[in-house]
């Protein structure tokens, strides 16, 4: 097996398994800030500027794998 | 806002025109102006250098656009400011406080430094939604470079203000992990290691995020403008279906957030390497 055949069929899993993981997280983290927000709508801004940030470091993660994918994605054929 | 609309629109015309603004392998790029000038003008030299500092030259369009904004908002300064002043006065003071929330009134002092950290990433995130321009913070090629010098920038301050307000010695001690007690002092040989490589992951982290969310923003966008060009295909006119609109409004949110979550990051960099206060 080639470099170019072993990249072209794990990048694509890398970038699936990433966005798994990440949807999951994601989701756990809006449901508990929807939540919160719903017992105390009086917070909703500030919970909702922690969910924005606390969704872009979990989105970070995600955006690893992908930046790998664009590092090897020169080296199939 | 209309004539926007319509350039986005009439803007896969340039695209089909010009087949090597697109790198030929790796992810699909929108040409900008400077590979549209490279396909016309192969062999000039200065066209070259151009090409190869695509993104230092954006970063350095921004920077002239937020410091002609600076200057023309300020040249005739009222004590009651309106038009641009008036914006820019209320963007400043915005920041000023969100600044103060986090570090406490001492933080004003880092205003500054924060406040341009956040408007060079938002205009140079936005930058790439406007036809003929390219985000310097993002593009495969060099768009790392932009982000990484941001992410060095704000290590470097950091380290360097906390050697200036705890002392030399209280700086080791804070990367020590600072110890208090008998036990800690024995754990030193293993905090050490961590806190230092801790510091040194927060300048890749800082970088490899908003690096990997710009650009995946825009290469998402050139895709959607070559499968729109790909949907009119058949009828050999140089025109697309402009099916990226949707995902321009997606890019606009995520720079703006992608610029907030640098610029909080490092403020809260900041505040774990100040001297703790016990008020909240």
């Amino acid at each position: 097996m080639q470099v170019g055949t072993a990249l072209s069929f794990a990048l694509p899993f890398a970038v699936a398994i990433a966005a798994f993981g990440s949807a999951f997280g994601l989701g756990r983290a809006v449901s508990a800030a929807m939540e919160a927000m719903g017992r105390q709508p009086e917070a909703a801004g500030k919970i909702q500027v922690g969910m924005i940030i606390g969704c872009a470091l979990i989105e970070a993660l995600t955006i690893y794998a992908l930046a790998t994918v664009f590092i090897l994605m020169g080296k199939i054929s | 806002m209309i004539y926007r609309l319509l350039w986005s629109w009439l803007f896969p015309l340039l695209c089909v025109t010009e087949q090597g603004g697109e790198g030929a392998a790796g992810p699909p790029e929108l040409p900008n102006i400077v590979t549209i000038l490279s396909g016309w003008l192969h062999d000039n030299v200065v066209v070259a250098f151009l090409h190869h500092w695509e993104n230092v030259f954006f970063a350095f369009v921004v920077g002239v656009t937020i410091s002609m904004l600076a200057y023309f908002s300020s040249r005739r300064a009222t004590l009651i400011p309106r038009g641009l002043q008036n914006v820019m006065e209320a963007v400043v003071e915005g920041l000023d406080n969100f600044f103060a929330g986090i570090l406490g009134p001492e933080g004003r002092h880092f205003t500054p430094f924060l406040g341009t950290l956040f408007l060079y990433i938002w205009f140079m995130n936005l930058l790439g939604l406007v036809p003929g321009f390219m985000s310097p913070t993002g593009g495969v090629k060099g768009g790392y470079n932009i982000t990484v010098s941001l992410a060095i920038c704000v290590f470097l301050y950091v380290q360097f203000t906390g050697m200036r307000r705890l002392g030399l010695g209280g700086y080791l001690h804070h990367l020590a992990g600072s110890p208090t007690s008998a036990v800690q002092w024995l754990l030193v040989p293993l905090n050490l290691p961590i806190h230092v490589i801790g510091e040194l992951a927060k300048p890749l982290s800082l970088s490899l995020r908003l690096f990997g969310n710009i650009t995946g923003e825009d290469v998402l966008i050139a895709a959607f403008v070559g499968l729109g060009i790909t949907a009119l295909s058949f009828t050999h006119l140089p025109m697309g279906l402009p099916l990226h609109v949707p995902f321009i409004f997606l890019a606009i949110l995520t720079g703006t957030i992608q610029a907030l979550v640098f610029t909080l990051l490092s403020t809260i960099y900041f505040s774990m390497m100040l001297p703790h206060e016990e008020h909240h």
